[in-house]
């Protein structure tokens, strides 16, 4: 018994492994594709396809950001007005000729700033609960909106940021291809970055994550100021589709977007999930939504639709967990000496 | 209720078992109560079966084999529920009480509050919580939030919950452990005016002193059976003693493979010195020095404060006092600057604190190693990998993949799992709390080897444990807390299972 062996199990199995959180929704998300491109032949069309991605761009940019934060065991319901006010910063800021890129830049920063400052430094340093926190941000920044735009649409004219919306590459618009890239990015740092095992440490156990050195605090400012950043790139990729910077603040696209965090399976109690789930998430929302708008079914439909999935599939994940650990489980009450859910294969399981 | 004599006991409990896994929780548990009144005391050391019984006999836990019968009926509860029913009622360790409803609330609480024409008739539902008062012999006003009162006084208020059912039995698990001489003695006083109106009370205590003052009869518990019972006169504190450690254990069960330090050990500065560390109100004043190499215990019955002091040493709680490492101070509550200055600690509570669960093995070995790395650096790197699969193999974690979750694995192979954080890249200094705590005696065994093989690559160690012969097996000197304070230190030689019980229980003439 000198050397211990651990296997790499292949891609493959881990793969499969990864996805059980979100197999639920990929499962119902293939079923209702199948079910409306036979029903609805147009939903299938590649033109309806990009324009039912453009349409999703901005909950799911906003939800990527959301997902970390939901790792966290947290939730940021500001991420609205933040959006909009990194969209009223951009169009004041070209009103007053800074050029194109140096104000886009200033409005991310700006976005990230009252994410992290803000929600982070309250949440993270002062231990506030997020939800305190972040709805007294959303309702504060939405004054500030509304202050600050006097209630008006600013019109943005700068053709780099219209363009955005309407220039295509490989087939795709620019959000589209904005979305692929926060996608990406928030993968890499979920999946390549100690940040990202940071992140899900203090969602699994904060205690723990401290005594082994994790700067808890940090972790938390920066995921927030990551969620309101990709809410800043959410506001400018809104000016880019209508033109104008709005004064109106979706109060519905946090919960929107923590609907489809949840529906890919990330846990609100955190330390687990991702963001390819969550993709899949905003993907069914926008998917239900367009395929049945075009059915000419109400769209009241694919609320109800909407809010019976999310909980059916939170609650089959729930019976899946209890089923997973029933066989371990004692009779209620917490034994003294040991408590520890055995799994028999590898508590027989000796070295070779 | 007649006062006719009835000739069966009022409580018994015969062959009593119970099983965890593979862990004999209880074996051979017995516990008689003769009659009405009496106050019987239960003693046995920790891992005894002292929890599991009681448990029983409340109705929290159900047993696995044995008899149970109360005035010569069988009974089985299935929960706390039945068991008052039966008149028996447990007070617990923890004080399970609202701290911000009143008195009456707590004692009337689960809808016994007494209901007028317009809702809840306060001033009646105040007068009964009076007279339960009354019976104890206290003068609370039970309009007082609970939160106002102290310790002693909430486990009164339990108490008086207790037998405002109308209990018979009153279980109280360690009462006194957190209350001070005073607090004990009025504590004392209420079991007293308990006994005489009838009530009969089982006490749980390690404090000798405390059995042999109130108890009329006492069961001691060793290894899940009852190794001795009777009258109290029939005990003597060496007698008692004895049956709890076993008459051989003194002599066998202490030390073990670890050879004594050599005179260059013993002359090495400290690697790490506590100066008057304090953390109110658990712990005061604490002076302490480590050097490389040496394995030192934290002996002390649970609240002594020896959690406490791992804590503040380490930075999980604030404190005064300075903590020198290597003759530099090192700054007060932050973790992440004890670890930096070469300081480990493993937490008691490897679920919550010691293991991210549904983390990998992995990612939960380099969490430490790791901590003061550049945050966009990429984990999980084959050196990583290896790094860990090496740690893995030579203290035996045992899983087929250092992917998995380590909600997955056994209790042993987490706390192995825990442990390894601070094998990757060793600190000078390793603190730990109940480092064997509910993992089975393979692992147990393991983890001891574990520890003196990090003592002897000139780790310090600093080990609290409620099990005093995991101290003698491992330790080469043992510090014992009473009360948040150091109030001995023994050499390994000089040390013995009766005499830490003896010295952390209070009896310091010795």
């Amino acid at each position: 018994m000198t050397t211990e062996h651990f296997t790499q199990p292949s891609i493959g199995a881990r793969l499969w492994k990864g996805s059980r959180p979100f197999r639920p929704v990929f499962v119902v998300l293939v079923v209702v594709f199948v079910v409306l491109a036979i029903a609805q032949p147009v939903f299938a069309s590649a033109q309806n396809l990009q324009n039912l991605l453009t349409s999703i761009s901005v909950l799911w940019i906003v939800a990527m950001g959301m997902t970390l934060v939901l790792i966290t065991a947290g939730a940021d319901l500001s991420v609205a007005p933040i959006g909009a006010l990194a969209g009223i910063l951009l169009a004041k800021l070209l009103q007053a000729g800074v050029p194109v890129w140096l104000a886009i830049i200033i409005s991310l920063l700006g976005g990230a700033a009252l994410g992290g400052f803000v929600n982070g430094t309250l949440i993270g340093r002062f231990n506030v609960s997020f939800f305190v926190v972040t709805l007294g941000t959303l309702t504060a920044f939405t004054g500030i909106v509304n202050l600050w735009s006097n209630t008006e649409s600013i019109p943005v004219t700068e053709p780099a940021i219209i363009n955005l919306a309407v220039t295509r590459f490989l087939g795709l618009s620019g959000p589209v291809w904005i979305m692929i890239i926060i996608f990406v990015v928030t993968l890499f740092i979920q999946q390549r970055t100690f940040f990202g095992r940071d992140v899900y440490a203090v969602g699994g156990s904060i205690s723990a994550a401290r005594l082994s050195g994790i700067r808890v605090p940090r972790t938390i400012i920066m995921v927030y100021a990551f969620s309101g950043l990709c809410a800043a790139i959410a506001g400018i990729v809104a000016i880019s589709r209508i033109g104008v910077a709005s004064p109106q603040v979706d109060a519905n696209l946090p919960l929107q977007a923590i609907a489809a965090v949840l529906l890919g399976g990330t846990a609100l109690s955190g330390g687990t999930g991702g963001v390819v789930g969550t993709a899949f998430g905003v993907l069914f929302i926008g998917v239900l939504s367009n395929g049945l708008s075009i059915a000419g079914v109400p769209s009241f439909w694919q609320q109800i639709v909407t809010g019976v999935i999310l909980v059916v599939a939170v609650l089959a994940d729930r019976i899946g967990l209890r089923r997973r650990t029933k066989a371990t489980a004692e009779t209620g009450s917490t034994p003294p000496p040991e408590s520890t859910p055995v799994h028999p294969e590898t508590a027989a399981k000796t070295s070779h | 209720m007649t006062d006719t004599v009835t000739p069966s006991p009022l409580l018994v409990m015969e062959g009593i078992e119970k099983n965890y896994g593979g862990v004999r929780a209880l074996r051979d548990g017995r516990l008689t109560i003769g009659r009405p009144g009496t106050v019987h005391g239960l003693i046995g050391e920790n891992g005894s079966g002292k929890s599991t019984i009681l448990g029983i006999l409340s109705g929290q836990i159900r047993p696995d084999g044995g008899a149970l019968l109360v005035e010569g009926r069988s009974v089985s509860f299935s929960s706390p529920v039945d068991a008052l029913r039966s008149g028996i009622a447990m007070v617990s360790q923890e004080t399970a009480l609202a701290p911000l409803l009143s008195v009456t609330e707590n004692i009337l609480l689960g809808r016994r509050l007494v209901r007028g024409r317009a809702g809840i008739d306060w001033k009646r539902s105040h007068e009964r919580a009076r007279s339960v008062l009354d019976r104890l012999g206290l003068s609370y006003d039970p309009r007082a939030p609970v939160g106002s009162l102290r310790p002693d006084q909430r486990q009164m208020v339990e108490i008086a919950r207790a037998l405002s059912l109308d209990s018979r039995v009153l279980i109280l698990d360690e009462p006194t452990s957190s209350l001070s001489e005073d607090e004990v003695a009025s504590i004392f006083q209420v079991i007293r005016n308990l006994s005489s109106a009838g009530v009969s009370t089982i006490l749980v205590t390690h404090r000798l002193s405390e059995l042999f003052e109130i108890c009329d009869e006492i069961t001691v518990l060793r290894d899940g059976r009852t190794v001795a019972s009777g009258t109290a006169e029939s005990f003597s504190p060496a007698t008692l003693v004895a049956a709890m450690v076993g008459d051989t254990a003194a002599e066998t069960r202490v030390r073990g493979e670890r050879a004594p330090l050599s005179q260059a050990m013993l002359d090495a500065p400290p690697v790490l010195t506590a100066l008057n560390v304090s953390s109110e109100p658990d712990l005061h004043d604490v002076e302490l020095s480590l050097r490389p190499g040496e394995i030192v215990g934290l002996a002390g019955l649970v609240g002594a404060g020896r959690s406490d002091l791992l804590e503040a040493i380490f930075g999980a709680r604030p404190r005064s006092g300075d903590v020198l490492v290597e003759n530099v101070p090192l700054a007060p509550g932050r973790p992440s600057a004890a670890i930096t200055s070469g300081i480990g600690y493993v937490p008691p509570d490897r679920k919550t604190e010691g293991v991210v669960l549904g983390m990998s093995v992995v990612d939960n070995a380099m969490m430490v190693a790791s901590s003061g790395r550049f945050r966009l650096r990429p984990p999980r790197t084959r050196r990583d990998v290896q790094a860990v699969s090496d740690i893995g193999a030579s203290i035996r974690i045992r899983t087929r993949d250092l992917g998995v979750a380590v909600s997955t694995l056994s209790g042993g192979n987490q706390q192995k799992v825990a442990l390894s954080k601070w094998l990757i890249d060793p600190p000078r200094v390793l603190l730990l709390d109940e480092p064997t705590r509910g993992v089975d005696v393979a692992a147990k065994a393991e983890i001891h080897q574990i520890l003196v093989d990090l003592a002897d690559r000139g780790v310090a160690l600093l080990v609290s444990s409620s099990e005093n012969d995991e101290l003698l097996n491992i330790c080469d000197r043992i510090v014992v807390m009473l009360r948040g304070r150091v109030v001995a230190t023994v050499a390994r030689k000089d040390a013995d299972e009766a005499r830490l019980s003896r010295l952390s229980g209070g009896h310091l003439d010795d």
